[in-house]
């Protein structure tokens, strides 16, 4: 078996990854992300493999977002663990929240009869095709999606800074996930 | 929306740029100074110094009240960016409390004395809605200042940090309002000053969580990782 890094080792590649080396980047989350994903299981037993995963997912982007906050004179492992712990609870005080919004049904009910608008979204996994797919769209659906999807601004926000008015955004938003949903199911 | 992870580090990797790690918290304290310092003179020059500040400068309470109200500030404005850098240490936390707890006792002890020397009159309270905005005015560049810097940051306690931010700009802010207002009744300057300092605390720590969230930057690292 593989031994694992040690803490000055990945500090080694944080700082090279700081510095824009993507080969140091790749192989510090490679190394990183088994670890990751045992805390995680083991800290949140009652999850499914996928929830797992978007919270490993989580922290790897939360890292990605401040890593310049890592001082290269410090160990590595307390700081990934320091934003690891601010995650999971992050994200227990999201669920919480939601739990608290749910509503439990037997049965969830279809939109329209067509398949095509019963995908469950979570089972997609192609971020290429999906990317590709969203620079295909015209200039006022990329807006719309990259506004209210990616950027997860409200319609309020999105319409102000578009300037345009929620209705038409509404639309826009509309069309581009079927177009989407269209280009995706025809390239599977 | 999943992707599986494999795919996620190799487009992080893909859209990974050099970064400059954040100097530690008392390098960016001086640097935040260099922008706060010249403003607060520079509002003070155009609002005109008080005529006394001069004699004012050899009375030892209101230098001890100054220099705890800027070390307040300055010790508040660590605080703030050392909250914002995963594994900081939770003693940074209370870097504040001595200059604060200084500041307070200075300003209790001046209305003791007040008290003793001029009975009932001595601790009169009449309105003096000037601070507010006077201290929102002198504070405001020093907290835009801090809230860009602590944006650089992870926002790990946003409310805590921000409270903190808060208390450097409005402390410097209070600082500041000093140097021109002539107001230096110990139980005025404790409620509508040192009133005004909490208030604004206060405000700022309920704002943490829209100035300062996880949501906003992992969408922005997301959006990077789906588009580019």
């Amino acid at each position: 078996m593989k031994g694992q890094l040690d803490d000055h080792a990945l500090a080694t590649l944080m700082r090279a990854a700081q510095g824009g080396n993507t080969q140091a980047y790749v192989l510090l989350l490679k190394e990183i992300t088994p670890r990751l994903r045992q805390i995680v299981r083991a800290q949140r037993r009652f999850l499914k493999i996928a929830d797992i995963e978007d919270l490993v997912q989580d922290v790897l982007l939360s890292l990605h977002a401040v890593r310049a906050t890592y001082d290269p004179r410090r160990p590595f492992m307390p700081w990934l663990m320091a934003i690891t712990r601010h995650r999971l609870a992050d994200a227990a005080r999201r669920h919480t929240r939601r739990a608290a919004h749910e509503v439990q049904v037997e049965n969830v009910p279809v939109t329209f009869s067509d398949e095509g608008t019963n995908i469950d979204g979570d089972e997609y996994r192609d971020p290429e095709a999906l990317r590709q797919a969203i620079e295909d769209l015209s200039p006022a659906q990329r807006a719309a999606i990259e506004m209210l999807k990616l950027r997860e601004m409200s319609l309020k926000e999105a319409a102000a800074a578009r300037g345009t008015s929620i209705g038409a955004l509404k639309v826009s938003v509309h069309r581009a996930m079927a177009t989407l949903r269209k280009a995706l199911i025809k390239e599977s | 929306m999943t992707m599986e992870t494999e795919k996620l580090i190799e487009r992080l990797a893909e859209v990974v740029e050099p970064v400059r790690p954040l100097a530690r918290p008392w390098i960016r304290t001086a640097a935040w100074l260099l922008v706060a310092i010249p403003y607060i003179a520079l509002v003070m020059f155009v609002v005109s110094p008080r005529a006394d500040l001069i004699a004012k400068a050899s009375e030892w309470r209101y230098v001890i009240e100054q220099l705890a109200a800027l070390a307040t500030g300055i010790t508040a404005a660590t605080a703030a960016f050392a909250t914002v850098i995963p594994g900081y240490d939770r003693k940074f936390l209370f870097l504040p409390a001595l200059p604060l707890a200084i500041w307070l006792g200075s300003l209790g002890d001046g209305c003791v004395e007040d008290w003793i020397h001029f009975g009932p009159d001595g601790l009169s309270l009449q309105p003096d809605w000037f601070c507010f905005p006077a201290i929102v005015l002198v504070g405001a560049v020093p907290a835009i200042a801090m809230a860009v810097m602590l944006r650089r940051g992870a926002p790990l306690t946003p409310h805590i940090t921000s409270a903190l931010g808060g208390l450097a700009a409005a402390g410097l802010g209070n600082f500041g309002l000093r140097l021109f207002h002539s107001q230096d009744a110990s139980l005025m300057v404790l409620v509508w000053q040192v009133g005004t300092v909490f208030i604004l605390t206060i405000m700022l720590a309920w704002a943490g969580q829209y100035l300062l969230n996880w949501r906003s930057i992992v969408a922005t690292a997301r959006r990077r990782v789906l588009i580019r």
